[in-house]
């Protein structure tokens, strides 16, 4: 099975929250992901980013690693935002209930330029 | 749409008319006396993937308001006070739509396809069917699935009151049993926010069983009767609504 490592930097607005999905799930599939992982993966990237950059986007990039592992994904993202707008992730209820029950692992964080996350994906074969 | 003084004299006269009466015929010569103001700025609009018809229909809501705001008295010109309005409706229609993304016709014949594809390969193989089967089975490459499906992701903005599906329209009765529907609205009562309360059922009984029971978009489509595909955008849409929501009451 694959292994490796895919990077990807975004500016900080919904606009493009789309790359950043397409990328998750074309490195899914590459690790055997079925459907439904994939699915589950890219609404993961989608809700974890969109409560980055919000509606109105935010100043900065999104720096993106995509981690291969056999049967596993994880997917770390760094805010880089120079709006002085905090640091902190805002993360609704509603939003953690969401992460919750599509990725195994996530971890929210404030990192130094913006907010951080981690979030894991575990194939399983059936 | 440069008007003689004839016809503006008219229009000022029914302006004035419409301020006193409200009378809804006056109203619709009003609106229909103006569209051209509303279709020469929705083409300021066209170059950002939205059909003409589409803007011209949102300039049109927006034409609506400024004939129902508009105050004759203060001397201003219906034109110069209407633009803004406009305007404003047009860019909102853009900032509410967001991420969505034009998707060629191409991506959308094949997203709709893949929605037998999958459903077949799942009963077939007992299980989610990986990107790989899909392509084989749909004879088309691993990139072409990715973007067939994300299509289903690059959803349009349609507002809450929109009918819960569009390619099969049953009750919800006759999808779900008695006890589902029991344990729905007693967990409803518990854990789910308002925003989701709104949602028409077919959409509330998704969101909860993927986010608040644990099931797959397969699990749920297999106890739904729809096709995975359309779980899929019916979660989609679900969740951009949400958002646009949250958006609205900040």
């Amino acid at each position: 099975m694959a292994s490796g490592e895919v990077r990807l930097e975004v500016p900080a607005a919904p606009e493009f929250l789309r790359i950043s999905r397409i990328m998750a799930a074309g490195v899914a599939s590459r690790v055997g992901f079925t459907l439904d992982e994939v699915e589950d993966l890219r609404i993961a990237i989608d809700e974890v980013c969109f409560s980055m950059v919000g509606a109105r986007g935010r100043t900065g990039t999104i720096a993106l690693r995509y981690l291969l592992d056999a049967d596993e994904l994880a997917v770390e993202g760094t805010g880089r935002f120079s709006d002085g707008l905090g640091n902190a992730p805002v993360v609704s209820a509603l939003s953690k209930q969401i992460l919750a029950a599509v990725v195994d692992e996530c971890e929210l964080s404030a990192g130094e330029e913006g907010p951080r996350f981690r979030l894991v994906k575990r194939h399983r074969p059936a | 749409m440069a008007f003689d003084n004839k016809e503006r004299d008219e229009l000022r006269r029914k302006f004035h008319e419409y301020a006193q009466s409200r009378e809804r015929s006056l109203r619709d010569d009003l609106v229909t006396a103006h569209m051209g103001l509303a279709e020469y700025l929705a083409r300021r609009f066209t170059n950002r993937g939205e059909p003409l018809d589409d803007l011209v229909q949102v300039a049109a809501l927006g034409l609506l308001k400024a004939v129902d705001r508009f105050d004759p008295e203060r001397g201003l010109e219906f034109s110069t006070y209407a633009t803004p309005t406009i305007v404003g409706e047009l860019k909102r229609h853009f900032r509410d739509k967001g991420w969505a993304v034009r998707v060629p016709r191409r991506v959308q014949e094949l997203h709709l396809r893949l929605g037998s594809v999958v459903s077949q390969l799942s009963q077939e193989l007992g299980r989610s069917p990986t990107i790989g089967e899909i392509a084989q089975s749909a004879a088309v490459s691993e990139e072409e699935v990715l973007e067939a499906i994300e299509a289903g992701h690059a959803y349009r903005f349609t507002s809450l009151d929109a009918p819960s599906g569009n390619d099969d329209e049953m009750s919800l009765s006759a999808e779900l049993g008695s006890e589902d529907q029991g344990l729905i609205d007693s967990e409803h009562r518990v854990t789910l926010s308002p925003l989701i309360a709104q949602f028409p059922p077919r959409e509330r009984m998704i969101l909860h069983l993927r986010f608040f029971e644990g099931l797959t978009q397969s699990e749920i489509a297999g106890r739904l009767g729809i096709s995975q595909m359309h779980v899929s955008r019916l979660l989609a849409r679900a969740l951009a609504q949400l958002r646009n929501q949250a958006e609205d009451d900040s």
